[in-house]
C-alpha cells in the first residue's frame, strides 16, 4: 500500500465487520478485494466478494440492527469508513449527498426482486417457466441490458448482496 | 473524503500525496498526539494546481486537475484558457478569455477565489457584489522526501498554538516528498513566519531540528468574510469568492455551495430570484455557522495566549488518548475545530456539554499543580 | 540567521522574497534575422491585433510597415530568404519553427495586392546628393533608406534592369520577375532617380560621380564566377555558375539541355542545376564535403533531389575531359572528411586511387564569386571588411562585394551605410545598433501554449515543375493559414498581454495600461509588490524575472 492512501489497511483475512456487532458506520472500498460471509450454524458462505469503489454496511446508517454478515479482507484490503452520526448530519445539510444510497439500495432492491423471481422458478411448472423468462428478456431489452447466462447472473446477483 | 466517497468519487492513490491518520497538538507546554476517531487515514494531502515549484515533473496528479477529468468526463467542455472578464451581451452574461475571445452563456458560476484580479474590483456583470473580506496567509513548501518525512513527521498533521504576536495559528502537513506550512495570522509577512520558524516546537519537527530551505511560497489570500450577495441574474458566485468556511475545510464548504448552486440552477432556475429562495439559505447558514466559528477561535486564542489554559488542554487530551475507553471531549472537540469536519456549532455545543466543562476544570488545576511540581504532561516529542 | 531562503546562499528575511523586473531581451529570431528586422514585434501586432483592436487589415499594415523599416523587400525575401530567424526559433524545440519567412511573404504579397506605398520618414529634407553605383539588394536598400529620409539619390545601374543577383542569379521559379520588379518600383516611387544601362567607367567616369554627389555607395556585388582551376577547363561548355543563372534568367540560349554536371554546394549550385533540370537535362551535382556542410538552403535542396537532380557528395573534379564537340566528362576524386577548416567545417582530402568519370555536356562551375572592379578601379582600395564597408572619403560599399553572403546581409549593409550617411549629412545622431545579446530570451513555458504543427507552405508537383520551367513553386500561405500561423509565436522575451501576471498578483502591483503594444500592456509598480514571485512563475514569455528586493 502507497504513503498516498485514504482509510485504514486490512492483512489477508482480518475482519471489517463482524456478523452480529452492532455498526455504526458504513465503508467505502478503497484497494483491494473484500468478501461477504454469512456465518450460519454449520459454517460460512462467501455471498458476495468486493472491489474499489464498493460501499456496504449503510444499512447501519438508516437503521439499529446488527450486522447481517462478516465482511473480511482478501489479501491486502483499504476500507474508508462513514461513521453515522457525520453522515447523516450531512444529509440534513443537503439531502441530495443520501442519492448515492438511494441509488445503490434501489440497485440492490431489484437484484433482490430478480433472485425472488429466479428461485420461485424453478419451484414453478415448466410452462410458467418459459412464459417467466420471456417476460423477463423483454424488460432487459427496454432497459437496454444483456441477459448473462442463467448460472453467471445468479453468482452476479448473490455477488450484489452486500448488506453486511 | 467521507462524503466524496459515500457519493461515490473515491480519490486514487496518485491523488493523495499522503493519507494523515493523527493531529499533533504543539504548544510550549508539551506536545499531544490526537488520533483519528477510527484509526484509519481519513484526511487526504493533496497538492493544488501543479503541485510546488520542482515538483511537476514527479506529481503524478494534482487535486485541481483530478476534479477537472472528473468534471470532463461527466460531459463538461473544459476550455483550457484565461478568463479576464465577465460582463454581459444583451440578456445574457458573457465572457471574455485567451485575450480577447467572448462566450455568451445561460448561467456563470464564479468560481475565481480571492486570488485573482478577476472579481477584485467588483464584477463589471453584476455591480451588487463585493468582494469578500480577506486575510493574508503564508503558504510554502519544503522538500525532505518521503523516508525523512516519514521518520519526522509521520503520517500526521503537525498543529502549532504558539503564542507568536499577530500568529493565529500554523500547520505543517506532510505530502509525497513535501511538507507543506501553512500559517494563519494578521499581517502574516516574512518576519512572522521568520519567528515561527525560530520557534524550538517548529525544529523539533524537523531532521535534526534544523528548518530546510523553503522551495516556493506564497502569500494567498483567504475568504474570512461572505460578499453581499453572492448571486444575481445568470450569476452566482461559488467557493472563496463566494461563501466558504471560516479557515478550514474550505475544499468541502466548497463542495457544498456548489451542489447547491448547482442544485437551484438545475432545479428551479438562474434568476436571482430562485438563486434568493433557493441558494441564499445554504449561504445564510454557513455564515451563521462562521459567526459561532468566531467564539470557536476566540477560545483557541485564549488557549494560545494563556499558559495556564494551555496547560489544562494538553494534559485533558493527553489523558483522553491514552484511554480509548473514556470519552473523548476535548480530543473530538480539538479534531473537529482543526479539520473542520463537523460544523463548528456543534462544535461549540459539545464544548459547553457539562462534561467537558467539569473535565477541563480539573485538568486545569491537576495539570498546572503538576506543572508546579515540574511533571509536564503530554504524549508526544 | 534566517531559515528562509529562495536563493542559495540567502540570508535573511526579506530575501524570500522575489519582485519581478519587466525585461527586454531579444528574441532568438530578431538576432537570427539577417536584416536586423524586429521579427518578434511585427508578428506580435498580427498575434495581438484582437488586443489591440485592430481589424486584420490595419495589423498587416502595420506588420508590413515595422518589416519594410529595415527592409523594402518583404516579398521577395520571403520567398528567398534561407530564413536564419527560423533556425534560432524557440519553438522548433516544441513543435517546429514558426514559419516566419512564409508569412513575411504573406505580408509582402498583400502589401503589393493593395498597392501600400513605402513610407518616408519626418525627417526635414537635407537635399544632399548621393549616388549609387549597383541596384542590387545593397544598392537599392541604401538608396530607400537614404530617400525616405529626404535625400536625392541616384542609382546607376549597367545592366538593362534593376534586381541584381535578386533579378539575374535566382531563377523565377523561385522569385517571378514581376514580384521583385513591383518591390523595386516602390522604392524608386520614392523618388529614386534609376539610371539603367549606365556602366561606370564607360558610360560615366568614377570622377564625374565624385563631383555629382556627396557621397557615393558601391553595391556592385560579386558577379564573376570562380575559375575551377583544373585543366580543360577553357573553353566552351564550360560555364560559371552565375553566368548560367544569368543566361537562364535573360531568357538567352540554353534551349534544351542533355547531361549536365554542377560543382557546387551553395544556392547558385542548385538554383542551376534545378534550372537545367528545367531544361530537359540530366544533372548531377558534385559537392566534395557531405550534405550536413552543404551551405545551399536545405529545402531547396530536398526541392532538387525531388526534381531529379542526383547528387554525389565527397567528390571533387580533377580535369574535364573534352571531344570534338567539348566536353565529354569532369573526371573526378573521391574525398574524405578530414581535420575541420578555417570555417569550422572538416576539411575534404582525397581518397588515394579512387577516381572516376561523370559524362558531362555541360559543365557548371558554381564554386565561387568574385568582385568585377571594371571602371571602378580608382575606387578599388582592396579594403573589403568593416562597418558599412568604407571605401574611403565620401564612399562606402556593401552587400556581396564585402564578401558572399545572403540576400538580408546585403539589404542590412545597406542600410547601415544609410544611416552613417544620413548621421553624418544631418549631423543627427545615428540609430544605436541592434544590442546582439549573446543570450537571447530562452526561458520561454513552451508547455504554456497548445501544441500545433506549423504552417505547410503549398507547393506545386514535381512535374508541373518540370513542364514549366518559370511556374513559382511554392505558393503564398492563405490568410488563414497565416493568421493560425502567428498565434505560434511565443514572443519570446516579449509580453503578449496574457494577463497572468495581473490576474494573480495579489498585491495588485500590474496596472493595465491605456495604450497598448507588444511588451507594453501593464505598468509594474514595486511599491505594491509583496514578492511572491508568482507573476516570474507564471509569465510564459520570460519577460518577468527576478530583481533584488527594492531598496
Amino acid at each position: 500500500m502507497t504513503e498516498g492512501a485514504l482509510g485504514k489497511t486490512y492483512r489477508n483475512g482480518e475482519l471489517i465487520v463482524r456478523q452480529g456487532e452492532e455498526g455504526n458506520c458504513m465503508y467505502v472500498v478503497q484497494a483491494g478485494t473484500l468478501e461477504v460471509l454469512r456465518e450460519e450454524h454449520d459454517g460460512s458462505v462467501r455471498i458476495a466478494v468486493m472491489n474499489t469503489g464498493d460501499i456496504f454496511g449503510e444499512m447501519s446508517i438508516f437503521e439499529r440492527e446488527v450486522r447481517s454478515a462478516s465482511v473480511r479482507a482478501l489479501g491486502e484490503a483499504r476500507v474508508l469508513s462513514i461513521d453515522k452520526k457525520t453522515f447523516l448530519r450531512r444529509i440534513q445539510e443537503d439531502p441530495p449527498l443520501a442519492f448515492n444510497l438511494v441509488k445503490i439500495m434501489a440497485h440492490r432492491i431489484r437484484m433482490l426482486s430478480e433472485e425472488v423471481a429466479s428461485l420461485k422458478q424453478k419451484t414453478a411448472p415448466p410452462a410458467a417457466r418459459v412464459n417467466a423468462q420471456e417476460r423477463r428478456a423483454g424488460q432487459d431489452r427496454r432497459h437496454g441490458r444483456d441477459r448473462r447466462a442463467g448460472v453467471d447472473r445468479r453468482t452476479a446477483v448473490v455477488g450484489r448482496l452486500r448488506n453486511a | 473524503m467521507q462524503l466524496l466517497a459515500s457519493e461515490g468519487i473515491n480519490l486514487p492513490t496518485e491523488v493523495v500525496e499522503r493519507g494523515i491518520d493523527a493531529y499533533m497538538l504543539h504548544m510550549d507546554v508539551g506536545s499531544v498526539r490526537i488520533r483519528t476517531p477510527s484509526e484509519e487515514k481519513r484526511i487526504a494531502g493533496v497538492f493544488r494546481g501543479n503541485g510546488p515549484r520542482g515538483s511537476e515533473r514527479a506529481l503524478r496528479v494534482g487535486f485541481d486537475r483530478y476534479l477537472l477529468d472528473l468534471a470532463a468526463s461527466s460531459g463538461a467542455q473544459v476550455v483550457r484558457s484565461l478568463v479576464t472578464r465577465v460582463g454581459w451581451h444583451e440578456d445574457r452574461p458573457e465572457i471574455e478569455h485567451g485575450g480577447g475571445k467572448r462566450a455568451c452563456y445561460d448561467l456563470v458560476a464564479l468560481a475565481a477565489g480571492v486570488n485573482s484580479q478577476l472579481l477584485q474590483n467588483g464584477c463589471d456583470a453584476a455591480p451588487g457584489y463585493s468582494f469578500p473580506g480577506t486575510l493574508t496567509t503564508f503558504i510554502s513548501e519544503f522538500h525532505l522526501g518521503q523516508a525523512a518525512i516519514q521518520a519526522s513527521l509521520g503520517d500526521a498533521m503537525h498543529i502549532f498554538l504558539l503564542d507568536l504576536p499577530r500568529l493565529e495559528f500554523a500547520a505543517l502537513i506532510p505530502k509525497g516528498d513535501y511538507v507543506t506550512l501553512c500559517v494563519l495570522g494578521h499581517d502574516v509577512d516574512e518576519k512572522l513566519v521568520d519567528a515561527f520558524l525560530a520557534a524550538p516546537e517548529v525544529k523539533r519537527c524537523f531532521p535534526d531540528s534544523k528548518v530546510p530551505e523553503l522551495v516556493c511560497h506564497c502569500f494567498p489570500r483567504l475568504n474570512v468574510r461572505p460578499p453581499a450577495q453572492p448571486y444575481a441574474d445568470r450569476l452566482v458566485w461559488i467557493g472563496d469568492c463566494g461563501v466558504a468556511r471560516l479557515y478550514k475545510d474550505g475544499i468541502g464548504s466548497a463542495y457544498r455551495m456548489a451542489k447547491a448552486a448547482a442544485r437551484t440552477a438545475a432545479f428551479h432556475g438562474v434568476s436571482a430570484q430562485d438563486f434568493e429562495a433557493h441558494y441564499a439559505p445554504t449561504c445564510k447558514a454557513m455564515n451563521w455557522d462562521n459567526t459561532l466559528a468566531r467564539l470557536v477561535f476566540m477560545s483557541t486564542t485564549a488557549i494560545q495566549k494563556l499558559r495556564p489554559l494551555r496547560r489544562g488542554v494538553l494534559r485533558m487530551t493527553a489523558t483522553e488518548q491514552a484511554n480509548r475507553e473514556q470519552f473523548h471531549h476535548m480530543s473530538s472537540v480539538l479534531w473537529d475545530v482543526f479539520t473542520g469536519s463537523a460544523p463548528y456549532q456543534d462544535v461549540l455545543v459539545r464544548s459547553c456539554h457539562p462534561g467537558f466543562i467539569a473535565s477541563l476544570a480539573w485538568n486545569l488545576v491537576a495539570g498546572n499543580v503538576a506543572a508546579l511540581a515540574g511533571k509536564p504532561y503530554g504524549n508526544g516529542s | 540567521m534566517s531559515t528562509l531562503k529562495n536563493k542559495p546562499g540567502a540570508n535573511g528575511a526579506a530575501e524570500i522574497l522575489v519582485h519581478p523586473a519587466q525585461g527586454n531581451t531579444p528574441a532568438p529570431c530578431m538576432l537570427g534575422c539577417a536584416s536586423g528586422g524586429d521579427v518578434r514585434l511585427w508578428m506580435g501586432i498580427v498575434a495581438q491585433r484582437g488586443k489591440l483592436g485592430l481589424s486584420n487589415a490595419q495589423a498587416y499594415a502595420r506588420a508590413w510597415g515595422l518589416i519594410t523599416e529595415t527592409n523594402p523587400f518583404p516579398a521577395t525575401l520571403g520567398r528567398i530568404c534561407p530564413h536564419p530567424c527560423e533556425t534560432a526559433c524557440n519553438r522548433e524545440g516544441k513543435d517546429g519553427a514558426v514559419a516566419i519567412n512564409a508569412m513575411e511573404r504573406f505580408l509582402g504579397d498583400w502589401a503589393l495586392q493593395f498597392h501600400l506605398p513605402l513610407s518616408r520618414l519626418e525627417d526635414a529634407p537635407p537635399g544632399a546628393s548621393i549616388g549609387v553605383v549597383g541596384a542590387g539588394p545593397a544598392g537599392l536598400s541604401f538608396a530607400y533608406q537614404l530617400a525616405r529620409r529626404g535625400h536625392r539619390v541616384t542609382v546607376y545601374e549597367r545592366r538593362e534592369q534593376a534586381g541584381g543577383m535578386l533579378r539575374y542569379g535566382i531563377p523565377a521559379f523561385r522569385l517571378p520577375k514581376a514580384i521583385l520588379q513591383s518591390e523595386i518600383d516602390r522604392i524608386v516611387a520614392l523618388g529614386v532617380d534609376l539610371r539603367l544601362n549606365v556602366a561606370v567607367g564607360r558610360d560615366v567616369s568614377v570622377e564625374d560621380l565624385r563631383e555629382r554627389h556627396d557621397m557615393l555607395f558601391l553595391g556592385i556585388g560579386a558577379g564573376s564566377a570562380a575559375r575551377l582551376g583544373v585543366p580543360g577547363e577553357d573553353g566552351p561548355g564550360v560555364i560559371g555558375g552565375i553566368e548560367f543563372l544569368n543566361a537562364v534568367n535573360r531568357g538567352e540560349g540554353y534551349g534544351q539541355l542533355s547531361e549536365v554536371v554542377v560543382i557546387g554546394g551553395g544556392n547558385t549550385a542548385i538554383d542551376a542545376a534545378r534550372s537545367a533540370r528545367r531544361r530537359g537535362a540530366s544533372v548531377s551535382l558534385l559537392y566534395r564535403r557531405t550534405r550536413d556542410e552543404m551551405p545551399a538552403i536545405a529545402s531547396e535542396v530536398d526541392a532538387a533531389i525531388a526534381e531529379g537532380v542526383s547528387i554525389e557528395f565527397l567528390v571533387a573534379p580533377t580535369s574535364i575531359r573534352r571531344d570534338a564537340i567539348g566536353p565529354n566528362a569532369v573526371m573526378v576524386q573521391r574525398m574524405a572528411l578530414g581535420e575541420p577548416d578555417a570555417s569550422g567545417r572538416r576539411r575534404p582530402v582525397p581518397v588515394p586511387g579512387a577516381t572516376f568519370a561523370v559524362p558531362a555536356r555541360l559543365v557548371i562551375a558554381a564554386v565561387s564569386q568574385n568582385v568585377d572592379w571594371s571602371g571602378l578601379e580608382p575606387l578599388d582600395t582592396g579594403t573589403r571588411a568593416g562597418d558599412a564597408g568604407t571605401l574611403g572619403d565620401g564612399v562606402l560599399s556593401g552587400g556581396d562585394m564585402l564578401g558572399l553572403g545572403i540576400a538580408g546581409m546585403a539589404i542590412a549593409q545597406g542600410r547601415q551605410a544609410a544611416e552613417a550617411v544620413h548621421a553624418k549629412l544631418t549631423g543627427a545622431a545615428r540609430p544605436a545598433p541592434p544590442v546582439r545579446r549573446a543570450s537571447p530570451a530562452r526561458d520561454v513555458a513552451a508547455d504554456f501554449y497548445p501544441a500545433r504543427p506549423p504552417a505547410q507552405v503549398p507547393e506545386q508537383l514535381v512535374a508541373e515543375r518540370i513542364a514549366q520551367p518559370d511556374l513559382e513553386v511554392h505558393e503564398t500561405l492563405s490568410e488563414t493559414a497565416f493568421l493560425e500561423e502567428a498565434e505560434r509565436c511565443f514572443s519570446c522575451g516579449q509580453c503578449h498581454g496574457c494577463q497572468y501576471c495581473f490576474m494573480y498578483c495579489n498585491g495588485g502591483g500590474f496596472v493595465r495600461l491605456d495604450e497598448t503594444q507588444p511588451g507594453a500592456y501593464f505598468a509594474l509598480s514595486l511599491d505594491r509588490c509583496l514578492g511572491c514571485g508568482k507573476c516570474i512563475e507564471l509569465c510564459p514569455t520570460g519577460f518577468l524575472s527576478p530583481v533584488d528586493a527594492p531598496g
